[in-house]
């Protein structure tokens, strides 16, 4: 059975069965492995992209329920230039970086909601885990990109 | 009907549906025209390629290793790049790459080794001579006057320029009269100066960077793994028919233990018996989530073995500490501590400790791809530890060493987790069965979780004599545990001199779950235990926690220890006023000291908290000093203080794993929770316990010692209630 969804704004027919989580189809059938399995229950966020702009779990979306177009890191941008990944890099705040991709994508979508967003606002959406312990360089990325955003 | 008999139809199906045939680009398993040595080449185009053989588990080591040889090469940083030396290559050639170190550091662990520094550090600077002195010969001027600086070779004289990359293929064949001696440290102008962002990091943040789970291969086939789930136990029925009509399965491949493998042909830096498989099914399938399901689905019996007489933890926990109350076998004794607990006078103080099976909980959950030919095995694989990999890919599938080749994979998180290689051992049994197909082996995160190689549950009765002046005379420490490693405890500074008598003993019960080295192995439990005794007595003694520390190290050669301590309290505000339920508690410790002063990474923090009346506690604040000798990369030092802060953190405010008729109970975040965002004290890392002394030990593993310690002894403080064990979140915190 074939599904069409747009993903990364190109539309795409998936030939997988419709309860397969969305993680699996863009990591397994669709070749996108920037979006990470972390837990497959919704807790960890390293599988975070966007449906219709809006950072979901990818892994909780079965793929019948993929109504609204979907991005992912690899649309994050297409060369590494938007602020968050260029404060992600001039502050080194990957250490493994396998939970990095998530907190991108959730990060980028509350600066959309909240372009200049304060400590709490980003407690409050940032609920992914990093394993390392990056908390305090994620937090000081996504003010850098803030304040880059508004300069 | 044993079905296990049917594991010959699945493998001949798969035979059938195979015949594929991959070009795998191994390209640098043999020297390469442009190598100036194994470590390194440079290209016409001035790409400067440095073969890192540690694996990046996300401590730096690649950019690290690359900074190093940028010291002495004199290249333009933008014109660097690494990959992981290959261990084919280092079998083949006698240990090219691993006699640059000693066996745990040699395609494992850290980048900052001694003899890795100077390896490195020498290739640059002969490369560099080579290059000049093949501008020389071009130019037909003295080699002396050939300056070399940010990938460009001048000729002082003639104001003439060459770039590297125009010459290097003429340098590559320059064999020097002398290598060149290195620069002394104090001329150093990128180590312990630059901070560049790491070589990796726009590869991340793109999501490009490929780890173990994100390895694509034509023609590849994912599993989904189960072992059995009491550790130890055996497969005793599977019905693998049962789920053969279910969307894309392949096959179910069914690992034996007890099957022949092949020889140990390869050196290993550990026992290849800590990677022994364990009994298991696998199914086979064309996407992961058919994997997963048709698993799910798969009718499975097991046999528990011994394990199962582990009912409870209560029961595990019980048996641990019953067993700290008797004599067992020494490990240490100094002085005579038995005939100073049997002298009168001065007084005793006795507590006993536990903390609990912990799992690693890697992000990237365990994985891993393997392609198992008649003749050839390559593996692709998020590695802690490449040879290791690679003896046990030599051992499982039983081909020549010449035909394996292991291919590093970035690591999504190690902390001590993928170093024995339980991992690929799995993924190579399976693979094995799948011949001529690369198979994708997936760990589920409950599998993951539930089939560790866990920080080892230990116990332990300590108890001390102090003199009339409080001061402790003799020490004793009793513990108990299975796989427990004994660093931090035997070779603590209080058990190499501080203290005239100590005895340790330890004792060893029946426990099936299988250990490994979690973050500081053995450290990361000894320091929570000593450092909480040392503040008992200190307490005992009516003496405020940092003097009582400061005056057990009066006479210790290391005065680092003082100073990491000083800085911390006096960073902290230590001995400032607090209101009840609200305390500052210190504690001290270090990492890989071996029993020696100026040696290891000392750490000191002193964590500040608050306790409600119902027992809720908050940590406020973490200040931590720490003392590695000196340091290379400012803000890695940083990442990897905050970062084992973090994880220190979280393993003792909140980690544990149940046992319930030999099983795990925790299987994922709901149920073995992680620190986040919100949850985050602030955490201060400071400089001012660095000694100078020349050694640049490790800094990921010393946070773990003295964070938990440091909250357990500032609870003390807050509320008057000593807390023995971990995590903090299942203790009875409440006051009145």
């Amino acid at each position: 059975m074939s599904k069409a969804i747009t993903v990364n704004g190109r539309a795409l027919a998936v030939d997988a069965d419709s309860e397969t989580p969305l993680l699996w189809v863009l990591r397994d059938h669709l070749g996108l492995t920037g979006t990470k399995y972390g837990c497959g229950i919704g807790q960890c966020g390293a599988c975070t992209v966007h449906l219709d702009g809006a950072p979901v779990r990818s892994c909780q979306i079965p793929l019948g329920a993929v109504d609204a177009p979907v991005t992912t890191i690899e649309a994050l941008s297409f060369d590494g230039s938007h602020p968050l990944q260029l404060a992600w890099v001039s502050l080194n705040v990957p250490q493994c970086g396998y939970c990095q991709t998530g907190f991108l994508m959730a990060a980028d979508a509350l600066l959309k909601a909240i372009p200049n967003p304060s400590d709490a606002d980003i407690d409050a959406a940032l609920t992914n885990i990093c394993r390392c312990g990056t908390y305090d360089r994620i937090r000081a990325g996504v003010h850098r990109a803030a304040a880059g955003r508004e300069a | 009907m044993n079905r296990l008999n049917r594991r010959t139809f699945v493998v001949s199906a798969l035979a059938a549906g195979g015949g594929l045939t991959l070009s795998i680009s191994d390209a640098h398993a043999t020297r390469t025209a442009d190598e100036f040595t194994p470590w390194l080449t440079i290209g016409s185009d001035d790409t400067v390629t440095v073969r890192v053989a540690t694996p990046e588990i996300g401590n730096g080591a690649m950019t690290q290793c690359a900074m190093t040889v940028a010291e002495e090469l004199g290249c333009a940083w933008s014109h660097i790049r690494t990959e992981f030396a290959p261990v084919n290559r280092n079998y083949m050639e006698g240990d090219t790459f691993g006699k640059a170190d000693d066996y745990l550091v040699y395609f494992g662990g850290r980048s900052t080794g001694a003899l890795r520094m100077e390896t490195l550090l020498q290739a640059g600077a002969s490369a560099r001579e080579r290059l000049k002195a093949a501008a020389a010969a071009r130019w037909k001027v003295p080699v002396g006057e050939i300056e070399a600086d940010e990938s460009v070779l001048t000729h002082r004289v003639s104001g003439r320029t060459l770039r590297y990359g125009e010459v290097a293929a003429l340098a590559a064949n320059v064999t020097l009269a002398h290598e060149p001696a290195l620069k002394p440290q104090a001329q150093w102008t990128l180590l312990g100066k630059a901070a560049p962002s790491k070589l990796n990091n726009a590869d991340i943040v793109m999501g490009k960077a490929q780890y173990g789970m994100d390895v694509r291969l034509p023609g590849m086939l994912y599993a989904a793994l189960m072992q059995a789930p009491v550790q130890g136990g055996r497969l005793q029925w599977v019905d693998a028919e049962a789920v053969r009509g279910m969307p894309g399965v392949h096959s179910v491949v069914v690992v034996d233990p007890t099957e022949p493998r092949g020889p140990r042909q390869a050196k290993a830096p550990f026992t290849l018996d800590y990677s022994a498989p364990q009994s298991a099914v696998a199914v086979v399938a064309d996407h992961y989530w058919q994997a997963r399901k048709a698993l799910e689905a798969l009718p499975v019996v097991w046999e528990a073995g011994d394990g199962a007489q582990w009912k409870t933890t209560d029961q595990l926990k019980t048996a641990a500490l019953e067993a700290c109350e008797q004599p067992s076998k020494v490990e240490k004794s100094v002085g005579d501590a038995e005939a100073a607990f049997a002298t009168p006078g001065g007084r005793t103080v006795e507590a006993a400790y536990l903390t609990p099976y912990c799992d690693h909980a890697t992000m990237e959950p365990l994985n891993g791809t393997a392609l198992v030919a008649k003749d050839r095995v390559d593996v692709w694989h998020p590695a802690q530890q490449t040879q290791m990999t690679f003896a046990i890919a030599v051992e499982e599938t039983g081909v020549p060493p010449q035909n394996v080749h292991i291919h590093q994979t970035f690591v999504g998180g190690g902390f001590g987790r993928r170093v024995f290689g339980d991992d690929v051992r799995m993924v190579l049994a399976v693979a094995r069965k799948v011949p001529g197909r690369p198979v994708h082996v997936i760990w589920s995160r409950e599998e993951s979780m539930r089939q560790g190689r866990y920080r080892p549950l230990q116990a332990v009765k300590l108890t001390a004599r102090l003199a009339d002046d409080g001061m402790p005379v003799a020490l004793r420490a009793r513990y108990s545990g299975r796989g427990l490693f004994p660093m931090g405890m035997s070779d603590t500074a209080l058990m190499s001199g501080l203290i005239p008598n100590v005895r340790i003993e330890s004792a060893t019960l029946p426990l099936h779950i299988l250990t490994g080295p979690y973050r500081g192995p053995g450290y990361n439990s000894h320091a929570f235990f000593l450092e909480s005794f040392i503040d008992e007595c200190a307490a005992a003694a009516g003496a405020d926690p940092l003097d009582y520390r400061l005056r057990l190290l009066a006479k210790w050669p290391d005065p680092a220890w003082a100073k990491c301590l000083q800085t911390v309290a006096k960073e902290s505000g230590w001995g400032e006023r607090t209101p009840r339920g609200e305390g500052r508690g210190i504690a001290i410790s270090n990492w890989s000291m071996g029993g020696k002063p100026r040696a290891g990474t000392t750490c000191a923090a002193v964590a500040r908290v608050a306790v409600t009346p119902q027992g809720e506690l908050s940590v406020k604040q973490i200040d931590v000093a720490f003392d590695c000798g000196r340091i290379v990369n400012r803000d890695a030092v940083l990442a990897q203080l905050e970062g084992g802060s973090v994880f220190g953190l979280n393993m003792s405010l909140n980690e544990a794993l149940n046992i319930e008729n030999g099983r795990i109970v925790e299987g994922n975040f709901h149920e073995y929770p992680m620190l986040r965002m919100a949850d985050m004290p602030k955490i201060r890392c400071h400089f001012g316990g660095l000694s100078g002394h020349d050694r640049f030990t490790e800094l990921g593993e010393p946070p773990v010692g003295p964070v938990g310690p440091a909250i357990a002894n500032a609870i003390f403080a807050a509320t008057g209630k000593r807390i023995r064990q971990t995590p903090f979140r299942n203790q009875d915190l409440a006051w009145s």
